[in-house]
């Protein structure tokens, strides 16, 4: 099968115009965009915000909504969503609360697993019982959710010797926080695998046709499941960054960052029907958000009003990415 | 065009009138300038490569697309079409290539859906009118379909009907004769729903207007009055069936000597002993049974079949994507493994399904990514992509087969339909390991220049020793390619009909053992 193919010129439709149209190319800007200028309104509001501690603080806090968020990032980019991700993570930072004493620096590697482990179990449901994601997500939002409850006594359980997670809320050179290093290296080390090697059109491909892709031989389930396990496996992590900076694990303590975490996917640019998107642009969103957030307090509003933010965030960046020319019929 | 509008927009007889129509999408002029003129009682026909205008045109005509520049006149008047109840209004319907019927509902609510008039009083419908009103429909066209039956019961030419049915419903609107738009109609029925089909379009003349759109030009010339050929936006020509032929057609379309025809039987030269490639032994799944058949590298076998003769289940069987319950299939020799559309891709097998937009391309994907979808060893140094060899490799094949693309980063949902199945095809060429191609339905959609070149590809490639598993698109096509023709029925092998390039049967030898 090597002999060459020669075929005579085509008589076919005229040559189109390559790359991103001028449109394309302004939306994908966008995230960066509103990211600069979310910094030069707020250090215009509050001089003090270009600050180096300032800026740490924000950085420090946007970690782990960044982490959360660059997991979910790969199941919005399959063509599914996993809304359980939160209550994972509260569920993540009780067990870590519990095991600290017994298994020390163990204790973070054992969450991490068990999330994965819940991740993948959702991603095997959505897949072999053929349910769609966002109902076995939801369904594990409140299981996890309830055995957070249940086995921490609906109460926060204290960490008296965080010696084992002090890596995740140090200061790095007194300077940068060491959760943001965390959470850089979780985006770029799932950024790297994803450009490097197939996985990249794999995830693409499945998410925007999903018949194609199985009819090119790509292995969708086992890739959607992995997806799922990496979601969780993400959500344990972010959980254990919580538990580093609190000192405690609490059964509730996530669950206000599902909404901040679906708004950074969006806001980064990820396209919520999948295919189209990517980490890095989460993390830029996850900045965002958490920007927004400071925004709020620098101009005086109550945190009260925090989830009205994140609500018209969610669907405005939706509004403003979704290519619906392309979209038939939206559900 | 010599006669300006006004003579012809003043004449009783023309119903609807197009005046220099142009629509421009952001690269590409779809509309450049178009004049049509459908008049009353005729059956006229649009023919045109694909990107000529034809689809972009009908559009305009019912409201979907908003010309740039242009007029429509209905019976002289000027009209501005905003959507398909505007076009409705004027008397304008179209009879959607894929169906616009919804499938849980019995064909009489189709029917009536979005113009129910009595059928609905007091906001509760009147099930005994919706009935009567649907029959009538149903009877206009001598149709025999129950009206209370469920549209997903019906085959594919009865959804049809009910379409068309359901269309006719217009009249209520208009006190004039309505202009019915057929885009495509015959693409997906088989010879003798051809034939029923045409006999609507006759029956349809009586009392409406009719605009029929094929990619096949014999059907044109054959149920056409008139035939207008479009060609990069414009209308370059008009063309009565009576003193034209398929071939004058071609040149119109395309603007210079007819395309070298597929009919013109195999060139390939192969082994003088066949090797056994591909064998079938008692094959069975849901749609197909007792199925023997063998393939040898190099030939062509053509599957050919009516709807449900189970071909296109066969098919994607041999491809892991449809279950079996019985059967042996060796590759080589060694057993295939059926389970999967993975195993198939690692055996070396190859798929073009015959949805190309949904099943075949990942449309915002990129020429080089779609090419190297399935088999991403390709240009990777163990699990890691390296760009350059991989880029080196899908430039090779964008070359070697001609592929118009701007770059390997286009998506490719901004090529042609024939570039398009030439990435798919790709695809299965660029790991270097295919040894059986499964195309289903590989020129459908394709304008004629297209085809002939997936033709000839098929043809080089089944020099290499290639294997070819062809459900053509017509009978015409499984003939001039096959070496061999198989046919089949209710799921079963009933006939095999050798195919050499000198003794080629004609199609109504292989229609006897279809039905």
């Amino acid at each position: 099968m090597s002999a060459p193919v020669t075929i005579r010129p085509s008589s076919d439709a005229a040559v189109v115009k390559g790359g991103p149209t001028r449109s394309e190319s302004l939306t994908s800007l966008m995230p960066v965009l509103a990211l600069v200028s979310l910094v030069i309104a707020l250090a215009a509001a509050k001089p003090g915000f270009l600050s180096q501690p300032s800026m740490t603080a924000v950085v420090d806090a946007a970690a782990p909504l960044a982490v959360l968020a660059a997991g979910a990032t790969i199941a919005v980019l399959c063509g599914g969503i996993d809304l359980s991700i939160a209550a994972l993570a509260s569920l993540s930072s009780v067990l870590l609360a519990m095991w600290l004493p017994t298994l020390g620096g163990l204790a973070s590697v054992a969450v991490v697993g068990v999330a994965a482990a819940a991740g993948a179990l959702q991603g095997a449901a959505h897949v072999f019982l053929r349910i769609p994601s966002f109902i076995v997500t939801l369904g594990g939002m409140s299981l996890f959710s309830s055995i957070a409850l249940v086995i921490s006594g609906a109460a926060p359980v204290p960490v008296i010797d965080d010696g084992p997670i002090r890596w995740g809320f140090t200061r790095i050179f007194d300077v940068v926080p060491s959760a943001a290093v965390v959470a850089v290296v979780v985006v770029a080390v799932l950024a790297l695998l994803i450009k490097a090697t197939p996985l990249g059109s794999w995830i693409t491909a499945t998410g925007y046709s999903e018949p194609a892709a199985r009819l090119a031989g790509i292995p969708v389930d086992p890739l959607k499941i992995g997806a799922f396990c990496v979601s969780g496996a993400c959500a344990g992590l972010a959980g254990v960054l919580l538990v580093a900076r609190t000192f405690s694990g609490g059964p509730t303590m996530a669950d206000s960052l599902l909404l901040p975490a679906v708004a950074a996917i969006v806001v980064g640019g990820t396209a919520i029907t999948g295919g189209h998107g990517g980490l890095w642009r989460t993390l830029v969103g996850a900045l965002v958000v958490t920007l927004l957030r400071v925004g709020l307090s620098v101009v005086g509003v109550s945190a009260a009003y925090e989830s009205i933010l994140y609500g018209a965030l969610i669907v405005a960046a939706v509004a403003l990415t979704l290519d619906r020319s392309k979209v038939m019929v939206v559900k | 065009m010599s006669a300006e509008g006004v003579v012809a927009q003043r004449s009783p007889s023309v119903v609807l009138e197009v005046r220099g129509l142009v629509k421009a999408y952001p690269g590409v002029t779809a509309l450049d300038g178009v004049d049509l003129e459908v008049r009353q009682n005729e059956v006229l026909g649009l023919a045109g490569e694909n990107g000529a205008g034809k689809s972009t045109l009908l559009k305009t005509l019912v409201g979907l697309v908003r010309p740039d520049a242009g007029e429509i006149y209905v019976r002289g008047q000027r009209v501005r079409l905003r959507n398909v109840v505007d076009a409705a209004n004027h008397g304008i319907g179209m009879v959607f290539q894929e169906q616009s019927l919804v499938p849980n509902l019995t064909a009489a609510e189709n029917i009536v859906l979005g113009c129910e008039g009595p059928a609905i009083r007091r906001g509760v419908y009147r099930w005994a009118t919706m009935r009567a009103l649907a029959q009538e429909q149903l009877d206009k066209i001598g149709s025999t379909i129950d009206p209370l039956a469920r549209t997903d019961s019906l085959t594919f030419a009865e959804r049809q009907m009910v379409e068309i049915a359901k269309v006719l419903r217009i009249e209520q609107r208009t006190h004039n004769s309505p202009v019915i738009i057929l885009d495509e109609p015959t693409s997906v029925l088989e010879p003798s729903e051809i034939e029923t089909l045409f006999e609507q379009v006759r029956r349809l003349r009586e009392f409406a207007s009719v605009i029929f759109v094929s990619h096949r030009l014999d059907e044109v010339l054959d149920v056409c009055d008139r035939v207008y050929v479009l060609r990069g936006g414009q209308s370059v020509g008009e063309v009565r069936p009576a003193d034209a032929v398929a071939g004058d057609l071609h040149r119109m379309m395309i603007g210079s000597e007819s395309h070298e025809d597929h009919y013109h039987g195999s060139a390939v030269t192969r082994d003088e002993t066949p090797r056994e490639r591909l064998t079938v032994r008692g094959l069975a799944g849901a749609a197909f049974r007792d199925v023997d058949l063998d393939v040898h590298a190099g030939e062509i076998v053509a599957v050919v079949g009516v709807h449900g003769s189970g071909r296109e289940e066969l098919c994607k069987a041999l491809f892991g994507a449809v279950a079996t319950t019985a059967g042996e299939v060796t590759l080589d020799g060694e057993r295939l493994d059926l389970t999967g559309p993975r195993a198939a891709c690692a055996a070396g097998v190859g798929y073009v399904p015959a949805e190309r937009k949904v099943e075949g391309m990942v449309g915002p994907m990129s020429v080089a990514d779609n090419m190297t979808l399935a088999k991403q060893r390709v240009g990777c140094a163990g699990p890691v992509i390296v760009p350059k060899r991989q880029n080196d490799i899908v430039d090779k094949w964008i070359s070697r087969l001609s592929i118009r693309t701007p770059g390997r980063r286009t998506a490719i949902q901004r090529l042609s339909g024939g570039n398009q199945q030439k990435v798919i095809l790709a695809r299965w060429l660029v790991g270097g390991d295919v040894r059986l191609l499964l195309l289903d339905h590989p020129t459908r959609g394709l304008d004629v220049g297209a085809r002939s070149e997936v033709y000839r590809l098929m043809r080089e490639l089944a020099g290499t020793g290639v294997a070819t598993l062809l459900l053509a698109d017509s009978l015409e096509e499984a003939i001039g390619m096959a070496d061999r023709v198989v046919v089949m029925s209710d799921g079963r092998i009933v006939a095999e009909v050798p195919c050499p390039p000198d003794r080629k049967p004609s199609p109504l030898d292989l229609v006897k053992e279809m039905v």
